[in-house]
């Protein structure tokens, strides 16, 4: 039988905190039909595709969608004025 | 005019070359000094932490950090803190420093903080020795960020509390609330409240919100990178309030 979907998802956010590649906790895993959704940010491009392929290994036979962001570190940021 | 730069959760790891460096080129000209609400790094490694103090090198302004659940993550925290120092970095554990900014004095008193939950729905010391401890952790934190709050207030014309883990549950809006024992305490709240501070600075809630309020009334901000999507966030505190003089000794 397979693995229910929701001990997936326990699986897969463990290994996204312990795994070498990825230490990354703030991953949102989603299970969805055939599909591993993954969202949130990640530090850079590499992380990024670390963290699909951590996801790829344990996901045996479901399609792993990347909708990760790599956090943004352009320097205009609105001055916020606490008076 | 104190211009204060705060980012959080900045992660670097070692394949993060120039990515922090980048977004830092004009800090030294836009505030007055740059504070790190935690998981500078990736895992706690010293290589790691190497690397945030290269990152870090073109910075002229004062630096003050706390450190994250990531940064404590290999157990090598005495290491990292010393790369810090090492790099001009002032890592504040349950401590405070002050930063002079032209006539005036910014305290800044700092803490990892730690979890629990939020009143309503805090864990409590009771039962197994782990869920004690737990607590306990949270309890050490805020006590010592209180104590620190106090002894740097009275050579501070504005006091700053820099942490990790979140003491409102407003700035982890957006954040599954499963998790929110997990985000924050709010024993961290009513430390600060205690003590007193004109600002809240934390980070560790990727997916939470900017702004919140203490119950007390003291403006909390989220400076997670992941939230304010930038390379830091600048909080202008205004003119310093004129300290008053010391009551002169008599007879």
């Amino acid at each position: 039988m397979a693995e229910p979907q929701e001990y997936l998802v326990h699986h897969i956010q463990d290994a996204l905190a312990t795994d070498a590649r990825a230490r990354e906790l703030g991953v949102d895993v989603q299970v969805a039909g055939d599909r591993v959704v993954l969202t949130g940010t990640a530090a850079t491009p590499a992380q990024r595709a670390a963290i699909a392929e951590v996801v790829g290994e344990l996901a045996d036979g479901y399609q792993v969608v990347n909708e990760m962001t790599v956090l943004s570190a352009d320097e205009d940021g609105a001055v916020e004025e606490l008076k | 005019m104190t211009r204060v730069a705060a980012v959080a959760d900045i992660h670097v790891g070692v394949d993060s070359v120039g990515r922090v460096a980048a977004g830092l080129r004009h800090v030294n000209e836009r505030a007055d000094m740059l504070l790190l609400g935690g998981d500078l790094t990736r895992c706690g490694e010293p290589v790691e932490a190497q690397m945030v103090a290269n990152e870090l090198a073109g910075v002229e302004i004062p630096i003050v950090a706390v450190l994250g659940n990531h940064d404590h993550h290999a157990a090598q925290t005495a290491e990292v803190v010393e790369v810090l120092e090492d790099a001009g970095v002032t890592v504040l554990d349950g401590t405070a420093t002050t930063v002079g900014v032209d006539d005036a004095t910014v305290g800044i008193a700092g803490g990892k903080g730690f979890g629990g939950g939020f009143a309503g729905a805090n864990a409590t010391a009771f039962g197994e020795p782990a869920m004690k401890a737990f607590v306990e952790e949270t309890k050490r934190e805020a006590a010592r960020l209180q104590d620190a709050l106090v002894e740097v207030r009275p050579r501070a014309d504005r006091v700053i509390a820099l942490l990790h883990y979140a003491p409102v549950p407003e700035t982890l809006r957006g954040e599954r609330l499963e998790i929110y024992p997990f985000l924050g305490s709010h024993l961290l709240a009513e430390a600060i409240d205690t003590a007193g501070a004109d600002l809240v600075i934390h980070g560790h809630a990727h997916n939470g919100s900017e702004r919140g309020v203490t119950p007390g009334g003291i403006r909390v901000r989220n400076v997670a990178q992941p939230v304010i999507q930038h390379a830091y966030r600048i909080y202008d505190l205004g003119e310093p309030a004129v300290r008053e003089a010391p009551v002169a000794a008599t007879g």
